[in-house]
């Protein structure tokens, strides 16, 4: 059996890369993207401890999860493609507007 | 529940009256004046009937419901009524309706206007009667809400400035209140087994057990509440503000009963349960009182606002209140009280006056104002009597306020052996013959004034003159007879507050 | 039957003062009428009351007869004080009543003439008359300080209502209410005072009933220091109503008003309140020989300077006013040096210092009603004659005899009364108040000897002086050449005016032989087993104040110096013989000028109460918008400066914002592996 460690690692991992493309991606796209990475990174933890526990609430939470995630793109997208529209850009750092 | 209802009806017909009115508006509007008249001189019905029929002090009018009352906590609504509150109201009640008559020509969303005038009533009826702590709070904050909308939706034009500046100042003084009346409920649970009562009598009962340095401390935050609404200097540079942008009924009301609700919260909350701490804080008391009282008159001579200028001797006039307070001396609390009273009716027609001038004549400043007395007559005449009732004319209800907190002030001097103190209040007695006889000397008398158009000026109308009227005949009356008031204040001794 | 209804004697005119302030302008005259009427009303319930009063066992016994009810009670328990409401009558107060009364019926009957063009104006008038009288009546028949105070305040209110008069619609209203609000301030100043010293009397005493606080045995176990402190501050009071110096400044100036009213301030009312307070607490000030001398001080002061200022004036009326001072004067020197007599009497048991000592008493008392008749037909007279000219400038006028026959005669004779012309009025009481100074230099002890006869010297040089001045007054008047606004004058003023001129002219001749027939017992005062009795003294019927005051030679002195200056206010200002140029340079010399500008006073003062004042009100202004708002309004800014620079924070960027997330949530890591690894708890 694949030891615990692992997939923690390997979530954390994920997240890491996740967190570290939020910070540093200009495209909004890609940023989206990103914040998908860092909620599955989530969703492989539980999935883990569902399993190491036996206890299926984790997996409860990840079919929960998705559905936010779906949500959240949906919404995401429909943000960009609109600040697109208008301000014919995707760049993160062009739309700083909303501030102060 | 338990007893009677007729003060809790003193504050609901408002409330209801302010709803109802509220609703009245587009072409309903006019009739908006016709109600609310009609709710506040309801109210005014029942204070006179309070005053005349029952006995008040045997606590025939008294109410009592439970409304928060688990375990550990317990607030309920207590309403009772004596002597000093039964003045308070009455003088509520009475000013209401003089405001709301002399408010008729107001059209600009009438509604609006004249439910804020009734929801004030709602909140100062409740301070006056409210025998619960936190009920009392909630009612303190209450008067303060519509005023603020009073001021900020149809004040003048640094409305908005003398909104905020009100209702902050008032709101933190009132935190600091509420921090007191805290400590007293906590400290009070100890006697009362643990149960946190915030009810008057609770507290009371527990307050012998109150001991020196808590006393000290909670007299501080309470007396700090009370007296920025007084207000007392440092903390006055609200009301000058309040004051200047205020519409004419909202001055009459913030000066003629709200401003008593500090000196009202110190002789029935610090006075009578912290006797321990008012022996410390007297001198501060006194002090504060002759500071006012001097500092006021002094800066109403340099003011160029009529309106101003009446601010500012208001502060005067309540530093005497807080000065006879600090007598801690029978007379002293009488003399308060009765000077409450008298400013309340003096100060609701000097502001009308003023209040009037700036609306009719289009402006309130005096370099710009002159001989006013062969063009207004009886614009001339009105000034001219509250201006002396003001200044202590003898005959006038003034007067035995002055009269007798000096008298107080002379006795507690006596006491302590130094009688030279006395110079201040005589000295504030001069300077407030001063200023109003220099504002009324460069606004009524001289040569007719050429800097503004006058042409189209007409002096009081009926309707105006009948709310003044009213007004002096009650300062002339309480100035002839003043056992009319002090008479409730001896019944409020009798019942043994202090 | 008439003492019990005295108090109508108040009521009165305050009806008629309701009645013509409501409906005034629907009444013919404005009302006047009523308000003659009411007068006269108050002037027969006053002489009928005083004749019974005069007449009954309580005179020649008690001296007294008082009456109160109870008004109502300040405070509670052991310093509870009543306040009532009631009268009291002795001879002062029945005195003053009746001569109070019965000048201002005159005033009233001489206003109907001479305000006669007023129009609508004419209601406010009368209806503040009317409540002027009030006021003075109230003033003396009061039976406690308290109420005294009211209506003696109740003056000061309508002193300055009329003295304003013309303070608006009027081309000098400027001026006018200037002078209103200067007489009300100043008198109020002596007002704080007089209630300080009720404050200190009633502690002192338990009360402030006349019987009470002028009862001799309670008087001689008060504290002495706080009888003196009370005396002084009543008489601060005095100083401030009577105008005496340094309070003088507001009198001068309230010339402004209608000269009814002046006649009605300067000889029925306002100022002789003053003299009646000192003279009704006459028992109180004689505990402390020093409060006297103080007040003697006052007076022979203010008599001499005020007298200096009438001496180059050309106003007719301000002539007057200072004349009036200057009599003033006179009452508190005779009560000061007389009641300086008493002291000492009193304090060595010497029943024959009491009696010289009463003499000052009977000198101010009797100067008080002579120059309420006299100073009253001046000052009608010199109505009559401003009504007549239209000028209140004596260089403009002359020669006014023969064109106003009546007035001329009746201004003669009190001119010659207020000059102390043997046998006037005048005369009696004037050389009675320097008798009285003298007296109190011979018997004072060595030091204070000396201020007496200073003040003597002053009075006499005063005598000199008023004689002059008025007579000045006179011959530039009504003799000589008609000048400029003269020869246009409209005649002798009509019937209504001209009486009440006839009957004070009587008074003011004749007023002074009252002491010959029996009357003199009205003005005394006595000490008698300990207990104060005003008046009630059997006169001896008679002579005797004629020898007491022809075998001194000191009158023949002061009726020689009246008889030089009246000469040579002839010859300088009849005939023309003597130029009075000569004398003062033509109005260059110092001494002139000085005098001319009243001594400097008005400019101090103006001085002193605008820096002290405005000055100060300034200061406090400026330190309530900058120091006190500005930092209110500084605190203000700095929570919205600092909000505004935190929110500098947010700048829009996603990629901060999540990296302040991720930081926080590293930080928030660390500290909780911090606190497991060093306490080993977990959050």
């Amino acid at each position: 059996m694949i030891p615990m460690e692992y997939f923690l690692t390997f979530g954390a991992i994920l997240f890491a890369i996740g967190a570290f493309g939020v910070m540093t991606k200009k495209n909004t796209v890609i940023i989206l993207m990103c914040i998908e990475l860092m909620l599955n990174a989530a969703n492989i933890n539980f999935i883990a401890f569902s399993a190491f526990l036996g206890d299926a609430m984790g997996q409860v939470m990840v079919i929960m999860t998705i559905s936010v995630a779906a949500a959240e793109v949906a919404v995401g997208i429909a943000i960009v493609l609109n600040a697109y529209k208008m301000r014919k850009t995707t760049d993160a750092d062009d739309l700083t507007t909303m501030r102060w | 529940m338990s007893g009677s209802l007729i003060v809790p009806l003193i504050i609901l017909i408002p409330l209801i009256g302010a709803i109802i009115t509220m609703f009245l508006s587009g072409s309903k509007a006019r009739y908006a004046w016709i109600v609310s008249t009609a709710v506040a001189a309801a109210d005014l019905v029942l204070c006179v009937f309070m005053m005349v029929v029952g006995d008040y002090a045997a606590g025939d009018y008294d109410f009592c419901a439970s409304w928060i009352d688990t375990a550990g906590l317990k607030m309920s609504l207590i309403f009772t009524v004596d002597g000093l509150s039964i003045l308070m109201l009455f003088l509520t009640a009475f000013l209401e309706v003089l405001v709301m008559v002399f408010s008729y020509k107001e059209r600009d969303q009438a509604n609006k206007f004249f439910a804020l005038l009734l929801l004030i009533e709602v909140g100062l009826m409740g301070v006056y009667t409210a025998a619960d702590y936190f009920l009392f709070y909630i009612m303190w904050e209450i008067t303060l809400i519509p005023m603020y909308f009073l001021i900020s939706w149809y004040g003048g034009p640094r409305r908005h400035y003398s909104a905020i500046k009100f209702f902050i100042y008032t709101h933190v003084a009132s935190l600091v209140m509420l921090i007191g009346i805290f400590a007293l409920a906590f400290e009070a649970a100890a006697v009362n087994g643990g149960v946190v009562d915030f009810s008057f009598e609770a507290i009371k009962h527990a307050a012998g057990f109150f001991d020196e340095v808590f006393q000290v401390v909670v007299f501080g935050l309470l007396f700090f509440g009370f007296l920025v609404k007084m207000p007392a200097v440092p903390f006055h540079t609200w009301l000058p503000d309040a004051h200047t942008e205020a519409p004419t009924a909202g001055s009459v009301l913030l000066a003629g009963v709200m401003l008593k609700m500090g000196s009202y919260g110190i002789i029935r909350i610090n006075l009578e349960v912290l006797p321990l701490g008012a022996a410390d804080w007297q001198w501060v008391l006194i002090i504060m009182g002759i500071l006012a009282a001097v500092y006021g008159a002094y800066a109403c001579i340099a003011q160029r606002d009529l309106k101003k200028m009446v601010a500012y001797s208001s502060i005067s006039h309540m530093g005497l209140v807080m000065m006879a307070m600090g007598f801690l001396s029978d007379i002293g609390i009488q003399f308060a009280v009765f000077q409450m009273f008298a400013h309340g009716l003096i100060s609701a027609m000097l502001f009308m006056v003023c209040g009037w001038a700036g609306h009719s004549v289009g402006t309130r400043e005096i370099p710009l104002l002159g001989g006013l007395a062969s063009k207004l007559p009886k614009f001339a005449g009105m000034m001219m009597f509250c201006f002396m009732a003001s200044l202590g004319l003898p005959g006038l209800i003034g007067f035995w306020g002055e009269f007798g907190i000096i008298f107080g002030f002379y006795e507690f001097l006596v006491d302590e052996n130094m009688i030279y103190l006395l110079v201040f209040s005589l000295l504030s007695l001069l300077l407030t013959a001063g200023y109003y006889l220099w504002a009324m000397q460069r606004t009524l008398f001289g040569d007719l004034t050429e800097k503004i158009d006058l042409s189209h000026v007409h002096d009081f109308n009926r309707v105006e003159m009948v709310c003044l009227c009213v007004l002096a005949a009650a300062i002339v009356a309480y100035g002839l007879w003043p056992d009319l008031a002090l008479s409730f204040i001896d019944t409020y001794y009798l019942i043994g507050v202090i | 039957m008439f003492v019990e209804y005295v108090w109508l004697t108040v009521l009165i005119p305050l009806l008629c003062f309701v009645i013509v302030g409501a409906l005034g302008t629907r009444i013919r005259h404005g009302g006047g009428l009523i308000t003659v009427a009411g007068a006269a009303c108050s002037f027969i319930i006053a002489l009928l009351a005083s004749y019974e009063f005069f007449t009954s066992s309580d005179y020649s016994e008690v001296g007294y007869v008082t009456e109160s009810l109870e008004w109502f009670t300040v405070g509670f328990g052991s310093t509870s004080f009543t306040i009532s409401i009631g009268y009291y009558l002795d001879s002062l107060s029945c005195l003053i009543m009746m001569f109070a009364s019965f000048i201002s019926t005159l005033i009233f009957v001489y206003s109907l003439g001479y305000m006669g063009d007023q129009g609508i104006k004419k209601r406010r008038y009368f209806a503040e008359v009317a409540l002027f009288l009030t006021g003075m009546i109230g003033c003396v028949t009061a039976s406690n300080m308290v109420q005294m105070f009211i209506f003696w305040e109740i003056m000061g209110l309508c002193s300055y209502l009329l003295i304003g008069f013309w303070g608006f619609g009027h081309p000098e209203a400027k001026q006018k209410a200037s002078a209103a609000k200067k007489a009300f301030l100043v008198t109020r100043a002596g007002d704080v005072c007089l209630m300080g010293g009720m404050f200190v009397l009633f502690f002192e005493m338990g009360s402030l009933d006349y019987v009470t606080i002028f009862n001799g045995a309670n008087l001689a176990a008060a504290d002495p220091e706080m009888l003196a402190l009370a005396s002084l501050l009543i008489f601060g009071g005095a100083i401030g109503k009577s105008a005496q110096f340094p309070l003088l400044d507001w009198l001068p100036d309230a010339m402004a008003g209608p000269t009814t009213v002046s006649a009605l301030i300067h000889a029925a009312t306002m100022v002789k309140a003053g003299v009646y307070i000192v003279a009704r607490c006459f028992p109180l000030f004689c505990m402390n020989s020093e409060v006297m001398l103080f007040v003697a001080i006052i007076g022979g002061v203010t008599a001499f300077f005020t007298a200096t200022m009438a001496m180059n004036n050309f106003n007719i009326k301000k002539v007057l006013a200072y004349s009036t001072l200057s009599q003033l004067g006179y009452m508190f020197l005779a009560l000061g040096a007389g009641g300086y007599l008493f002291a000492l009497g009193i304090e060595e048991g010497s029943e024959e210092l009491m009696a010289a000592g009463a003499l000052g008493y009977t000198a101010a008392t009797l100067h008080m009603a002579n120059h309420a008749f006299f100073k009253a037909c001046l000052f009608l007279g010199s109505g009559s004659v401003i009504h007549s000219t239209g000028t209140e400038d004596m260089r403009l006028m002359g020669g006014l005899g023969r064109k106003m026959p009546i007035t001329s005669i009746t201004m003669l004779i009190a001119t010659l009364s207020i000059a102390g012309f043997p046998f006037f009025a005048g005369f009696w009481s004037k050389d009675l108040v320097l008798d009285v100074a003298m007296d109190a230099f011979k018997d004072a002890a060595d030091p204070t000897c000396y201020v007496f006869i200073l003040l003597w010297f002053l009075g006499v040089v005063t005598a000199f002086m008023t004689a002059f001045y008025m007579f000045r007054l006179w011959f530039m008047t009504f003799s000589g050449k008609a000048r400029e606004n003269a020869e246009h004058c409209h005649g002798e003023s009509p019937r209504s005016m001209a009486l009440p001129l006839v009957v004070l002219s009587v008074f003011a001749l004749a007023f002074g032989f009252v002491l010959l027939i029996g009357y003199d017992g009205i003005f005394t005062i006595e000490l008698v087993a300990g207990n104060w009795i005003v008046g009630g003294q059997a006169g001896e019927p008679g002579f005797h104040w004629i020898e007491h005051l022809f075998t001194n030679p000191y009158t023949y002195l002061t009726i020689v110096l009246v008889l030089v200056s009246i000469s040579l206010a002839y010859l300088m200002y009849s005939r023309g013989s003597v130029n009075p140029g000569k004398f003062n340079k033509d109005g260059q010399s110092l001494l002139y000028r000085v005098i001319a500008n009243r001594w400097y006073l008005p400019e101090i003062y103006d001085q002193t109460s605008w820096k002290l004042g405005y000055g100060v009100a300034k200061c406090v202004d400026y330190f309530d918008r900058n120091i006190i708002d500005g930092s209110v309004n500084g605190l203000a800014n700095a929570v919205i400066g600092g909000g505004d620079a935190v929110s500098k924070a947010q700048d829009g960027n996603v990629h901060t914002y999540s990296a302040v997330v991720i930081l926080g949530i590293v930080l928030l890591f660390a500290v909780a592996a911090a606190l497991v690894i060093f306490y080993g708890v977990i959050a």
